[in-house]
């Protein structure tokens, strides 16, 4: 029986969907597996690429030898950025931002993050502190509040509309039906307010963000900017919504809601893998795989007191030291040990130590990334997905 | 499906997914009224959880949650607790006893049909709890249950019986008929033995019980095929959900694990089939640009999407997947008053999704989807089985397959 997929994926995250979209786009029959949806979900939608320095690529060379960075080099980075940008702006969101330049959002706790390349809506975001700033939020609306904002900066204000719901997934909605839009732009017409920039919580919508963000700038002439808030995060879900459908385009096939129940092995190559749930199991049969499964957080790393586990394929992971070696005392110190626990690979992405010869590694679970130190998260799942799409593309 | 509230890390994921939580906010939404809730709950206790009833069981919870929750499932528990310690509202009863209205119903279709687009009626239904926002099923004289029950050579290697459900027995036979033709003509022997209702509006309606004797009855004669070295086969994705889930899980059905394990999608059969060489059919060219809206409970069942996998094969065809929406009927739940905004509202964001592709059809294979989008949009809605068949319908595997088809 000739193997269905050229390439099946496991794992949906920003990682495993770009390494899909760039196997589509050559031609390749690509699979994607996801028990869930991913951390982009969550994220603030920016694309953080290195936090250190003005510029990220820059900082690559100083990053310690073994980060996965290095795997990709600073061009390859460079133009799986761009790569990623191509797709948001076919799909809708065009990202703004310079790959050589980091630059500010402000946050829903009113301080600046680090970050890279921003939706749209979040352009304006890099504000003077001098140029006046006017927050708007909505009555009782959950986790987010305007004095949090306006208290640290001296020439800020805000107002409240009343939109009727309180959560952000029921006022995006809302954003999506014309008589609720036009309602809000007239009221934010009718606002005194001194020339300067108005800041929203990012509830411009889910599907129809960048319309109805065009509509309430052009509405109320001014410059508008989102700000992302905790979760459910619109900024995030467009993101996650924009690069499924584009994989769905490229007619790459979804198995989601399931996990890994079983990997089918034949000598050194795997064959297929069963999905986990009730009755007979599906299977997937791939000539080549790539384990894109994420960290701890979305379960492709395990951690248990002594030992890390990767989950799917039970390969070897490296783990920092001891247990008593992976926190540092102070909890919200950037770098605790365990941060750099993963799955080491080869100059190809493939993993050390294993004998399997088709399987590629990308993403979060790679070890030495320290996402939360390094503050590279998404930038590095993009950079790592696509190059490990490359270096699995030529095989099959 | 296992489910552990426990495992909730609060991410918010799942809130993210709910179709009914974005428009409406008397529902909590189902992390709150799953994991969260769940922690208060007691089995020696009354449940008074009301708002439970506003879940339309869409599973896009379920299917979304990295961490294995299944909200959903914690949910519909929570739901037949309330609908057993609760008076059941005429609309639930109704709604969870279809296969009887259906019966009923198909026996005098001409009447029905004729009465419910009336203003008197629609003024009865209104009172009994029933939207008509849409209008109610047509039902049809001639339904599965009374058409020819096998075809196909008796000693064919591949044997299956075909559960067609409710709504392709009472409202369109004819699907039904084109599947059974459609697998006869791949050297398949199909049997529609008797059969009732899968269960799952009177779960979702409530009514376990009646959903388990259901169940019961059909697990009795499926198995009896099994046995027999037969497969059994669904093309609606909801009662396939079903009897691979609910059969094996809450409903209990001794039977359960043994048809969760032998039952298939028709297409993910076909495509069985293909892939073991069984048949090597041709697609004929079909020149058209199709809105493929994949149904919750498609996507539920873990499985891919098998039509997608078997259009890929035909020539011309532009599929568009559609999968981020809900089209708001969710079985009985939007034909029940107080859920007509909801429904409609989500329907509205699932028709404007169609309308962006511009599509010469439109495909489901749910029933509930293609009447309710179908009507919305006025696009013609057809099941996914009567595309294939119509690419094969001249093919050398398919030419038994004639017969009527609405493309
Ligand atoms: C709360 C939070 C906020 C963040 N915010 C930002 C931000 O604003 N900007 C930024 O750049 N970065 C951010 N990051 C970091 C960034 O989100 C991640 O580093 C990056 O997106 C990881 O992508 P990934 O593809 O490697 O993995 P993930 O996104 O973790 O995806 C892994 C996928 O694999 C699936 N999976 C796991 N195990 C299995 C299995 N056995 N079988 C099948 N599927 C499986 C999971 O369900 C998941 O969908 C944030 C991280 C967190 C935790
Ligand atoms: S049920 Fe699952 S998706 Fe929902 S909040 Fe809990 S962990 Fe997240
Ligand atoms: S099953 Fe559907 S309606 Fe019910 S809580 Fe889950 S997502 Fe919401
Ligand atoms: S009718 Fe279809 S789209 Fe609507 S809830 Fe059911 S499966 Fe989902």
């Amino acid at each position: 029986m000739n193997a269905i997929y050229d390439v099946v994926i496991i794992g949906g995250g920003v990682s495993g969907m770009m390494a899909a979209i760039s196997l589509a786009e050559k031609g390749r029959k690509v699979a994607v597996i996801s028990k869930g949806d991913p951390v982009c979900c969550f994220s603030t939608g920016c694309i953080d690429v290195l936090a250190d320095g003005d510029d990220p690529l820059k900082g690559i060379g100083s990053l310690p030898d073994n980060h996965p960075y290095h795997l990709v080099g600073e061009e390859a980075v460079a133009h799986s950025l761009e790569l990623f940008r191509g797709i948001m702006s076919d799909g809708g969101m065009p990202y703004v931002g310079e790959v050589h330049a980091n630059r500010k959002v402000l946050a829903s706790l009113g301080r600046c993050k680090i970050t890279c390349l921003v939706p749209e809506t979040m352009a304006f975001s890099a504000f003077d502190p001098d140029e006046y700033l006017h927050v708007v939020s909505f009555y009782k609306m959950k986790d987010f509040y305007p004095q949090y904002i306006t208290s640290r900066y001296a020439n800020a204000g805000y107002s409240v509309f009343d939109a009727q719901v309180t959560t952000t997934a029921g006022i995006a909605e809302k954003f999506e039906n014309r008589p609720f839009l036009e309602t809000f732009i007239s009221w934010l017409q009718g606002l005194d307010i001194p020339e300067g920039r108005i800041a929203i919580p990012a509830v411009l919508g889910r599907s129809l963000a960048g319309d109805v963000y065009h509509e309430i700038s052009a509405g109320c002439g001014r410059k508008i900017f989102e700000i992302p808030t905790l979760p459910p995060s619109m900024p995030g879900l467009r993101l996650f919504d924009i690069l499924k459908k584009a994989l769905l385009q490229k007619g790459v096939n979804l198995y989601w809601g399931r996990g890994i129940y079983s990997v089918e092995k034949l000598g050194n190559q795997i064959e297929a893998v069963t999905l986990a749930g009730a009755g007979r199991a599906t299977r997937v049969e791939g000539k080549a795989f790539i384990l894109a499964s994420g960290s701890f957080v979305s379960g492709g790393l395990h951690a248990s007191m002594d030992a890390v586990t990767e989950t799917v394929f039970d390969l070897p992971t490296y783990l920092p030291g001891g247990r008593e070696t992976w926190f540092n005392d102070d909890f919200f110190a950037a770098g605790h040990e365990i941060e750099k626990a993963g799955v080491r690979v080869d100059s190809s992405f493939r993993p050390v130590d294993t004998k399997i010869e088709n399987l590629y590694v990308c993403g979060s679970i790679l070890a030495f990334s320290e996402v939360m130190k390094y503050r590279c998260g998404h930038g590095m799942a993009i950079a790592t997905g696509v190059a490990a799409a490359e270096a699995c593309g030529g095989p099959v | 499906m296992e489910f552990d509230f426990q495992h909730c890390i609060r991410c918010t994921v799942c809130v993210a997914n709910c179709p009914v939580f974005k428009v409406d906010t008397n529902f909590p939404g189902p992390k709150q009224s799953g994991p969260d809730a769940e922690r208060f709950r007691s089995d020696n206790e009354a449940s008074v959880d009301r708002w439970v009833q506003l879940c339309s069981q869409c599973k896009r919870c379920d299917v979304a949650c990295p961490y294995g929750v299944n909200p959903a499932q914690i949910i519909l528990r929570e739901q037949t607790r309330y609908g057993e310690g609760h008076f059941r509202p005429f609309a639930y009863r109704l709604f969870a006893n279809n296969y009887w209205l259906g019966a009923l119903n198909s026996m005098i279709a001409p009447v029905v049909n004729l009465m419910t687009p009336r203003m008197f009626v629609k003024r009865v239904l209104h009172l009994f709890g029933i939207s008509t926002s849409i209008p109610l099923p047509q039902y049809r004289v001639h339904s599965m249950n009374r058409s020819w029950r096998w075809k196909g050579r008796r000693r064919s290697r591949k044997k299956v019986v075909f559960f067609y459900g409710c709504f392709i027995n009472y409202n369109r036979p004819d699907i039904g008929r084109g599947v059974r033709d459609l697998l006869a003509s791949l050297g398949v022997r199909v049997v529609i033995p008797r059969q009732v209702c899968c269960g799952l509006p009177a779960l979702g309606n409530g009514d376990i019980a009646t959903a388990r004797k259901f169940a019961r009855k059909n697990a009795r004669i499926l198995a009896g095929y099994i046995d027999r070295g037969y497969d059994v086969i669904y093309t609606c994705t909801s009662c396939g959900l079903s009897l691979t889930q609910d059969y094996p899980g809450i409903l209990g059905v001794p039977e359960g694990k043994k048809i969760s394990e032998n039952t298939y999608n028709l297409h993910e059969y076909i495509l069985k089939l293909v892939e073991q060489e069984y048949i090597k059919p041709t697609f004929e060219p079909l020149h058209r640009k199709v809105a493929y809206h994949i149904p919750c409970h498609l996507r539920a069942l873990g499985i891919g999407y098998p039509a997608v996998r078997l259009f890929e094969k035909i020539p011309g065809l532009e599929v568009h997947i559609l999968e981020d929406n809900c089209c708001g009927l969710a079985g009985s739940y939007g034909f029940k008053k107080k859920h007509e905004e909801t429904s409609a509202r989500l329907c509205a964001d699932a028709v404007r999704a169609i309308k962006a592709v511009g599509p010469d059809i439109l495909v489901s294979d749910c029933g509930a989807c293609k009447m309710q989008l179908g009507y919305f949009s006025g696009i013609p809605a057809v099941d996914p089985s009567e595309i294939v068949r119509e690419s094969l319908r001249n093919t050398r595997e398919g030419k038994r397959a004639k017969g009527d088809s609405r493309l």
